[in-house]
């Protein structure tokens, strides 16, 4: 994953990898953001937690109502305040709310 | 029930609503049952409170690092994604530019989501919130 090729990402503050359990492998953190290695870090294992919750929930759903489209997921994005971190896969950008092309990131996450 | 039918008003929007306190107090709108709109409601709680914990643990650690309180999450499937902000949610179709707007839409619409979900949830119902919960 090209860590700079994502922080071209319309508002992107922050891009990283993580290992399957979320242990940060790699990040890129924009200068002058208020973000931290730290936070990257506990971001990456919640990023895991939340894809493995989501797809859980999408299987169950499709299982329940019969309604496909949901799998295999694409990815999860939490939205804070300020910014939204987007993840798909083991990788993970996140970029300024005011900014942010959601779409984009997707894309960008899945083509990586 | 405004901003549902603001929503459902976008072509590629499958399915809109607001969820209130359990998640089981709900409006909708769109291609879903009552039943699934149910499920949807508590599964779209459940998930908007867990990222508020998570953002918690975050803020502790650098406090005003930009992600509380949160305002929603976004589930992207291989064509149709849900979209959750404050207590409302939306299920679209995977079309171009679709889900910039409709996130759009729904940050304006919902406007900044308070520091206290709960209470946010819980006021849905009416009465001293406060006291209820508290």
């Amino acid at each position: 994953m090209d860590l700079q090729k994502m922080m071209n990402l319309p508002g992107a503050l922050a891009a990283f990898t993580y290992s399957d359990k979320g242990d940060l492998q790699s990040h890129v953190l924009r200068e002058g953001t208020e973000l931290t290695p730290q936070v990257l870090d506990l971001l990456a294992r919640s990023c895991v937690a939340n894809l493995a919750i989501a797809g859980m929930e999408a299987r169950g759903w499709e299982a329940v109502t019969g309604q496909s489209g949901f799998q295999p997921l694409k990815g999860f994005s939490v939205v804070g305040l300020e910014w939204s971190v987007v993840v798909d896969g083991n990788c993970g950008v996140v970029v300024k709310n005011r900014d942010a092309d959601y779409e984009a990131t997707f894309n960008a996450l899945q083509a990586g | 029930m405004r901003i549902v039918k603001q929503l459902m008003a976008i072509p590629g929007v499958i399915a809109a609503g607001e969820y209130a306190y359990r998640g089981d107090r709900f409006s909708y709108e769109g291609a879903l049952t009552d039943e699934f709109a149910r499920m949807a409601s508590i599964v779209c709680r459940a998930n908007t409170l867990s990222v508020n914990m998570q953002s918690e643990i975050f803020d502790s650690f650098s406090e005003n690092c930009g992600c509380r309180p949160v305002q929603g999450w976004i589930v992207r499937g291989n064509q149709i994604t849900i979209c959750a902000v404050g207590n409302y949610f939306a299920f679209i179709e995977n079309r171009d530019e679709l889900l910039n707007d409709v996130m759009t839409i729904m940050r304006a619409k919902v406007g900044d989501v308070q520091d206290d979900l709960l209470v946010n949830l819980y006021a849905r119902l009416g009465g001293d919130t406060k006291e209820a919960l508290y």
